[in-house]
């Protein structure tokens, strides 16, 4: 039989529960705390004073509640002063945002990405975003690492991103390239944006509470990311989730990754401008303005816009028959679809999903919107701090 | 999802005069989730709607409201039980700022003077709930405001006064794009925080891209009250049209039918209606 947990793991689990409580929920009494972590009154105000000592929280005056007794005081994360930086390179911008520990965006820099531009030319760049944020920071701030949102597929050990057909890198070290750039003493993760979009709706959006979600993110291409039982699933080296490559027409369209009849083929960016008889545009603001001319009564525009959503219902039925989720979330482009199509997607999926399956399936748009990459970015990096919270106070 | 509807109407008439507007109608409400009310001009949208808000009163029928009976004789009736109503023309005076219109004619005092601190606060908290990020100022005056943002405010004062049940009438009717994605939001979020909202549109994107259930009125007859994951948009269109689809609507001759499948609680056995589109 092994040996019970140590008195020391413990606390530190202890720590990480009542932080991660306050990193999502916000300003949180004492006595709220006790009833959520099912701990006692004094262990709470242990748990507090070390975390307060490490300068990871503070106590503040309590709120008006209007009621009897003495008040609690409210437990609220450093903000300002605890924080991660997170990048978001996409296909057609660069993001970079300084966020703090409760999931607050602080600062952020946007840059325009050429499409094409390699990471060896886009590290200096996002560093330099990082660097000009460095400087206007107040006080004596403790970034606890940096999350990047990628996409791109991503080897989850060390953050090489391989194969990323939308923004033409093969296997660049994201990873290494970036902490070189940053001459970095903090640990970089990164991941792909779908995943990290999905965790962070999980974490603190409208997944919240959700064990079973599958977060669809379109950008030129489309990529899920799932989380099952409560689990992101990423598969063996971290790939997967590429659910724009399912083949959906056999010999179809060729699609960028070099097969055909892929599914981002009939609802990516390419598959909806073609449709619609642009495909000399390309970019968000060209798939909105056939969202647009679609609602103003171009017929061709509107007959691209219901054949991509009654491609995406017949995606999403498969989905939802393979993992049984509870929420479907469609993020980025995806978002802009389903609500410009959301009687195709709908009547599809009703049509092709297992009444089982189906039952208790709620689709929905993100509710931290573009931010969730960033903010998701900035979870990953604050995952270490909430596993072991003193080790890096 | 609970299973006592917040609202309940059964066997609802309505006439004016030699006219019958609403036949034995019935309709369930369900707090959590958004319930469609659609059906073609003239079918008793809007009169029912103002059954409901205590404008009109019926002719025949009953009220339940969790699940117990009510009487709405006026909108004080309706607004007491938490029932607001944003109509389409939202009714927001353009010469006030968003925080007189959301508290017009319900202003807090503070003795004899407004208490303006604890409506803007009030007013704050209230759009904070609902994700709303589009408004800069809380003291603009509405007339800056573009169609969306205006819908928000009207929506946001529906929602101020601890209201369950929001009724909200057209809402994305005079919207672009950009904005009634964001209206939409909005009514699928004021459902996930807890209330009940029933969405009167036309446009089958909105219906199916917030709604729970749909409901389907047909020349004053409630032909169909089903779930949105059991039905296909060329049957909603079906319905509206013609008063049946399928194994849905009105049975035998239109006028005979009665209630059809209406139901109190719209429960459809899911082999009879998700057959559609196969």
């Amino acid at each position: 039989m092994p040996p019970g947990p140590s008195q020391e793991e413990i606390r530190r689990q202890n720590l990480g529960a009542l932080l991660r409580h306050v990193h999502v929920h916000g300003a949180t009494s004492r006595a709220e705390l006790t009833t959520a972590l099912g701990l006692n009154r004094s262990t709470i105000g242990a748990l507090t004073a070390d975390l307060a000592a490490a300068g990871l929280v503070s106590e503040g005056a309590p709120k008006e509640t209007g009621r009897a007794g003495r008040p609690s005081p409210v437990v609220r994360p450093e903000s300002t002063r605890i924080h991660a930086y997170a990048y978001s390179i996409e296909v057609d911008r660069l993001r970079a945002a300084r966020v703090g520990l409760g999931g607050v965006v602080l600062d952020r820099r946007e840059l325009d990405r050429p499409r094409g531009l390699l990471v060896a030319e886009a590290a200096p760049l996002l560093a330099g975003a990082v660097k000009e944020m460095q400087q206007q920071v107040p006080g004596d701030p403790v970034c606890v690492g940096i999350g990047v949102a990628v996409c791109g597929m991503v080897r989850r050990d060390d953050g090489l991103v391989r194969l990323a057909p939308t923004t033409g890198w093969v296997d660049e070290p994201v990873g290494a390239a970036l902490g070189a750039e940053l001459g970095a003493d903090v640990p970089v993760t990164v991941r792909n944006v779908a995943d990290v979009a999905a965790f962070a709706e999980h974490a603190r959006g409208v997944a919240a509470g959700c064990d079973n979600v599958v977060y669809l993110y379109g950008d030129v291409g489309v990529g899920a990311g799932i989380i099952a039982g409560g689990r992101r699933v990423t598969g063996h080296g971290g790939y997967g989730g590429e659910v724009g490559h399912m083949k959906v027409v056999r010999d179809g369209e060729r699609c960028e990754c070099g097969s055909r009849g892929c599914w981002e083929t009939q609802i990516g960016e390419h598959g909806l401008l073609r449709n619609a008889g642009r495909s000399d545009a390309q970019g968000r603001e060209a798939l909105l303005a056939v969202f647009d001319a679609a609602d103003r009564g171009d017929a061709r525009a509107g007959a691209a816009v219901r054949q991509a959503g009654d491609w995406l219902g017949f995606g999403v039925a498969n989905l939802v028959n393979i993992f049984n989720p509870e929420m479907v979330i469609f993020g980025g482009t995806m978002r802009d679809l389903y609500l410009a199509a959301a009687a195709q997607i709908r009547s599809r999926l009703n049509a092709n999903a297992l009444p089982a399956c189906l039952e208790h399936v709620r689709l929905r748009t993100p509710k931290l919107g573009d931010d969730a990459a960033l903010i998701g970015a900035a979870e990953l990096a604050f995952e270490r701090l909430l596993a072991d919270p003193l080790d890096n106070g | 999802m609970s299973a006592t509807p917040l609202l309940e109407l059964r066997g609802i008439d309505k006439s004016f005069g030699p006219v019958q507007v609403l036949r034995d109608v019935a309709f369930a409400a369900h707090a959590g989730e958004v319930t469609a009310l659609v059906g073609d001009n003239g079918a008793g949208k809007s009169t029912l709607v103002k059954c409901i808000s205590g404008i009109h009163p019926t002719d025949a029928g009953e009220f339940l409201f969790d699940g117990s009976p009510v009487a709405i004789h006026s909108p004080r009736d309706a607004a007491a039980l938490g029932i607001e109503v944003v109509y389409q023309d939202l009714a927001l005076c353009d010469n006030l700022d968003i925080v007189q219109n959301m508290f017009l004619g319900r202003e807090k005092r503070n003795g004899i003077v407004l208490d303006e601190p604890t409506m803007e606060q009030m007013a704050a908290e209230t759009l904070a709930g609902l994700s709303v990020r589009t408004v800069k100022s809380l003291r603009q005056h509405v007339s800056s405001l573009s169609g969306g943002q205006r819908q928000t405010v009207a929506i946001a004062k529906a929602v101020l006064w601890n209201s369950r049940l929001v009724i909200l009438d057209e809402p994305t009717a005079a919207l672009g794009v950009a904005q009634t994605a964001q209206v939409l939001e909005l009514v699928r979020r004021l459902a996930d925080n807890g209330l009940a909202v029933v969405l009167i549109s036309h446009n089958m994107n909105d219906v199916f891209a917030v709604s729970d259930r749909v409901a389907a009125l047909y020349l004053g007859q409630m032909v169909a009250q089903v779930k949105t994951t059991d039905i296909t948009h060329a049957q909603v269109v079906e319905l509206i049209t013609a008063g049946r689809s399928g194994g849905l609507g009105l049975t035998g001759e239109p006028g005979q039918g009665g209630n059809g499948t209406g139901t109190g609680t719209g429960e459809q056995p899911a082999g009879s209606t998700a057959g559609g589109d196969r």
